[in-house]
């Protein structure tokens, strides 16, 4: 199973299509910011998101959006909280702050956020 | 670019050019500055026009109703249908100026207006998002109060549109681990609105004042001791507020106690802006008129500054600050509709104030200003009632000299129009033009706000009330 910590050490990429995120490790979410619209409910009634877990990977669907790529800017990340499948969620030294930026051909980067970027948790 | 930006640029440029085309019609406007066509026009309204029906209020209403409601109950059409929603509500008024009243210079007043609002607000938007400060400091109260008093000064020098998108970064992320609403609320309130009431940099109404021929340092002189009692109580609200947050980070943090200032060649932007702020034929003689298009030499700089800084901006920095068009898109958009479908209601309070201008009291003026501010623009809000106050005395606000001779004799109303005008934008997400995109820039970060109603009732009536009706029986009570 890939984990967070591998995938930002191996700079590994995420891909999207449409409004379909895939991000290359398996997580828990805490936490999305897309645009000013912060997410929280993650409940399979959310009007928001619809998460998906797979082993090897997962999906996130906004469903308020048709294509992320043109809800997020160049220089504006999708922000994550999210905690490895297999961590103490109730740890906040386990609590990965991420930003997801869209490039071109459908690829993501992953990055921990550093501390210039603005992200409350 | 993508196909849903190309086309709201097109959206928005189809509309401009809608309203740009108005200016022909309105070529019987003989005065060659922008800023003079802009007040005679105002003044005249009422006076060379048939009045506009009650009824097209209504527009104005909608949109103020739909700004609120919109993010609470319909979110997702709202987000996707703003711009849509505000150029039409635009549209239905304008069309009924051209039509029905063979108004073309309200219109044309309205753009000029709106040209110069969007140019200054841009200007400083982009230019501040290619600065970066970072206060690496443990937030206290104490240290949270003179932070935003800080604040409070600096927006009477870089307006507090300049001021906002400089500081509510640094102020977020200085309170990261403490962070609540309420912070942000209470940096709207005093760096976004109060704190710039001392001079005409500040607010915009106040540099309207400044062109009519109220004097520069008018404003300092004669509002400074409203200024800081207010400013006082505001911060001692907030100072409660924040003792009582014991809120701290869920990990240890270490702070190095320094600040750190990125993106120096931007304060030169900054500088710019502020300096073209008077480069207008009114304020400097030989600066020439660019009538009849609506806008001028101050406009195309502050344009030019949007470019040039948003181009030579340091990317890592702009990275750093997440920086996007999107809050100034919104403003853009929102405040199109605001200003063309609120020029009945303009013309109609202008008429009202003018009519009934001999029986009112200092404290009317301050109220009817005030809360007229908080839902209107404040600009012409503040215009109308000075225009209605000067009457009193038969004086005409269009005359420079006049004004000068108005805070001469009796300049207690011209207080209370300035500090109303200024403090009420406060208390509502729409009374000044920075309060949606601090507002905006905060729910980036994670930051839940509250909601058009929330924001009233829960802090501008709880807070900002009690200490504006203190103000009131202090400085304005049984005056005038």
């Amino acid at each position: 199973m890939m984990t967070i910590e591998n995938t930002i050490k191996n700079k590994l990429k995420g891909l999207y299509y449409g409004n379909r995120m895939i991000l290359p490790f398996n997580c828990h979410l805490l936490k999305v910011i897309i645009e000013d619209d912060i997410i929280m409910d993650f409940s399979p009634s959310s009007k928001s998101i619809y998460v998906h877990e797979e082993e090897n990977f997962t999906e996130i669907y906004f469903k308020l959006f048709k294509n992320i790529k043109d809800a997020v800017s160049k220089y504006e990340s999708i922000k994550l909280i999210a905690v490895e499948k297999d961590k103490d969620i109730f740890n906040f030294d386990n609590h990965y702050k991420l930003a997801v930026h869209i490039e071109d051909e459908h690829k993501l980067t992953i990055d921990k956020t550093d501390e210039d970027i603005l992200f409350i948790e | 670019m993508t196909i849903k930006k190309t086309k709201d640029i097109f959206l928005f440029s189809l509309f401009l050019m809608f309203f740009l085309n108005l200016k022909a019609v309105a070529a019987q406007i003989v005065n060659h500055s922008a800023a003079d066509t802009a007040m005679k026009i105002m003044n005249s309204e009422t006076a060379a026009h048939v009045l506009p029906s009650a009824y097209m209020v209504i527009p104005f209403i909608l949109l103020l109703l739909m700004i609120a409601t919109g993010p609470l109950f319909y979110k997702h059409f709202w987000e996707n249908h703003y711009p849509k929603v505000s150029l039409l509500l635009s549209v239905v008024v304008i069309l009924y100026y051209i039509i029905f009243l063979n108004n073309t210079k309200s219109l044309l007043h309205t753009l000029t207006e709106y040209i110069s609002f969007i140019a200054l607000l841009s200007s400083l938007f982009v230019a501040s998002g290619g600065i970066l400060i970072k206060v690496d400091k443990k937030s206290t109260p104490l240290v949270n109060v003179i932070f935003l008093l800080f604040g409070a000064v600096i927006s009477n020098i870089v307006g507090t549109t300049g001021a906002s998108m400089l500081l509510i970064r640094p102020f977020i992320k200085m309170n990261k681990n403490r962070i609540r609403p309420y912070h942000i609320i209470f940096f709207i309130f005093i760096v976004s609105n109060i704190g710039g009431a001392l001079t005409p940099i500040g607010d915009p109404p106040l540099f309207l004042g400044f062109l009519s021929g109220v004097p520069f340092f008018w404003v300092i002189d004669n509002v400074w001791y409203i200024w800081i009692p207010t400013l006082v109580l505001v911060l001692l609200a907030f100072y409660l507020f924040d003792l009582n947050n014991k809120k701290d980070s869920p990990t240890k943090v270490e702070y190095s106690g320094k600040i750190h200032f990125k993106g120096y060649k931007n304060l030169i932007y900054l500088l710019i802006i502020v300096i073209a702020v008077f480069i207008d034929p009114v304020v400097i003689p030989w600066v020439p008129s660019l009538y009849p298009l609506p806008f001028g030499i101050r406009e195309i700089i502050m344009f030019a500054v949007v470019i040039v800084s948003y181009k030579t901006a340091d990317k890592e920095i702009l990275k750093d600050n997440e920086f996007d068009f999107e809050p100034i898109k919104e403003v853009a958009y929102l405040f199109i509709g605001i200003f063309a479908t609120m020029i009945p209601a303009l013309q109609l309070i202008a008429y009202e104030a003018k009519e009934f201008g001999d029986k009112l009291s200092a404290g009317v003026f301050y109220w009817a200003t005030g809360i007229l501010s908080a839902i209107l623009d404040n600009t012409p809000t503040y215009m109308n009632f000075l225009s209605a106050a000067m009457g009193k005395y038969g004086l005409d606000v269009t005359v420079k000299s006049n004004v000068q001779n108005f805070v001469l004799v009796d300049d207690i109303y011209l207080k209370a129009i300035s500090v109303a005008a200024v403090f009420f934008g406060s208390l509502t997400y729409i009374g000044n033009g920075p309060n949606f995109m601090v507002k905006s820039i905060s729910e980036r970060a994670g930051i839940e706000m509250p909601s058009f109603f929330t924001y009233i009732v829960k802090y501008s009536v709880i807070i900002l009330l009690p200490i504006f009706t203190i103000i009131w029986l202090l400085f304005f009570y049984g005056k005038g």
